[in-house]
């Protein structure tokens, strides 16, 4: 019905203006490995290994497990959540850890001072903030939070600044596209302004990191967004177990 | 302990776990009065764009700005151009009527690169409190959720920047904590009133 659901912007910066009817853009569904992180693919499932990796990171969020959760789950619970909304705050919880592992990490290395130093720190605050607030829900609605997984990266990645901040910069686009892909299939109000409110932050972090790796903090004027699939795809080859 | 309505309200600093969680397990009680449909929330968030748009033209075609600013602003100003592009076909594919732009005035806040970007910087976490405020009235509306959302979280992208272009403290400046506050509807045309000429049923 709506016209707004399709009106993000299919590239850089100006289709917006100049078209009178937007293209449909509805939610990717397909192949994620081509698209993510402005088509410059960084993560492709060329084996059996990938794939592998990629079942076991939906194996961490734990898909299906989460109706069982469900049906147990206190009558005091949120009246609207669903099985849905476990499996999305599991899915998020997953990415957070990600996310605040690898920063703090990142930061152990000692590669970032100065200005670089004060704007990364709080990031990591923040995903840890993340972490707990989203585990602390998943119990409240009577469901069992994700386990924090074993996280592997390639090498080097925090040897020096360059690197390190551009696999964040990956994680934050990934990140901003994944809670945007989940937006719709949200059910319960409380968990959509909660989630809301996390996607605000992880949008500003993506932006703060591609200011000081030099590039463009303001890719597109509608934030873009990936199925849960394609994100766990993308997501899968850092998580070890 | 932290009041959950300053919590809401934005008032609340920092918020520890616990209260976060506190914060998911009611309900947001000004949220679904303060829109009469996903018209008037679409209405509303046409307004705010329109007031930024006419904001970045008046203050890019000021001439204060070189180097990274002026190209961050030029293309927050593109951004905010196409949300009100966006948001006044969508209100009429639905049918209804876009409301005109309002008329502003920006008093001095074109006065110097300074102001400029302070007053930038208001406006675009006031569009993100906004936009998060509103969110729970479009909450059967999926797709025109997931379309907010991603005027939003661009208003985000602006807000932070605009904060490390100020040169402002990380946490408190460039980040407001680990999750965005909503602004409830009076809040922000509070907020905005003495930018409007006249009155405006924001």
């Amino acid at each position: 019905m709506t016209h707004l659901a399709h009106l993000h912007c299919p590239s850089q910066r100006d289709p917006c203006m100049n078209h009178e009817k937007l293209p449909p853009t509805p939610v990717d569904q397909s192949d994620p490995a081509r698209h993510v992180f402005g088509g410059q693919p960084v993560l492709t499932f060329g084996d059996e290994g990938q794939r592998r990796k990629f079942l076991r990171a939906a194996a961490v969020v734990g898909f299906g497990s989460t109706l069982v959760a469900l049906s147990q789950r206190d009558k005091f619970a949120l009246a609207d959540a669903t099985a849905d909304d476990l499996e999305i705050l599991n899915y998020a919880l997953t990415l957070e850890y990600l996310e605040a592992d690898f920063y703090t990490q990142g930061l152990d290395g000692g590669v970032l001072d100065g200005r670089d130093l004060e704007l990364v720190t709080p990031i990591r605050d923040h995903e840890q903030e993340h972490v707990t607030v989203l585990t602390d829900t998943v119990k409240s609605l009577g469901g069992k939070p994700a386990a924090k997984p074993k996280f592997t990266y390639p090498d080097g990645t925090f040897d020096d600044k360059k690197t390190f901040l551009t696999t964040a910069s990956t994680f934050e686009e990934l990140g901003v596209t994944a809670y945007h892909g989940q937006v719709a299939r949200i059910n319960d109000g409380d968990i959509l302004a909660a989630a809301a409110s996390i996607a605000g932050v992880e949008s500003r972090h993506a932006a703060v990191v591609a200011d000081l790796l030099g590039g463009n903090p303001f890719p597109s004027s509608f934030e873009k967004n990936k199925s849960m699939k394609a994100v766990l795809k993308a997501a899968g080859p850092f998580i070890e177990s | 302990m932290i009041n959950r309505r300053d919590l809401i309200k934005g008032t609340a600093a920092v918020i520890p776990a616990a209260v976060g969680l506190q914060m998911l397990g009611t309900k947001w009680a000004f949220a679904a009065d303060d829109f009469s449909g996903p018209v008037d929330v679409l209405n509303y968030a046409l307004t705010l764009e329109y007031l930024e748009a006419e904001f970045y033209r008046q203050g890019n075609q000021a001439d204060l700005l070189t180097g990274k600013a002026k190209t961050y602003l030029e293309d927050i100003q593109k951004d905010e151009e196409a949300h009100v592009v966006a948001l006044k076909d969508t209100i009429t594919s639905l049918g209804a009527t876009p409301v005109a732009a309002p008329e502003v005035d920006f008093g001095a806040a074109f006065k110097s690169k300074a102001s400029y970007l302070e007053t930038a910087y208001t406006f675009e976490n006031l569009g993100v409190s906004a936009y998060l405020g509103a969110a729970p009235s479009l909450l059967k509306e999926k797709g025109l959720l997931t379309a907010a959302a991603s005027i939003f979280g661009v208003e985000a992208r602006h807000a932070a920047i605009l904060g490390v272009l100020g040169e402002k403290e990380a946490e408190g400046g460039v980040y407001n904590g680990a999750f965005e506050k909503p602004a409830t509807r009076a809040a922000v045309l509070k907020a905005a009133s003495p930018f409007l000429v006249k009155a405006q049923t924001l």
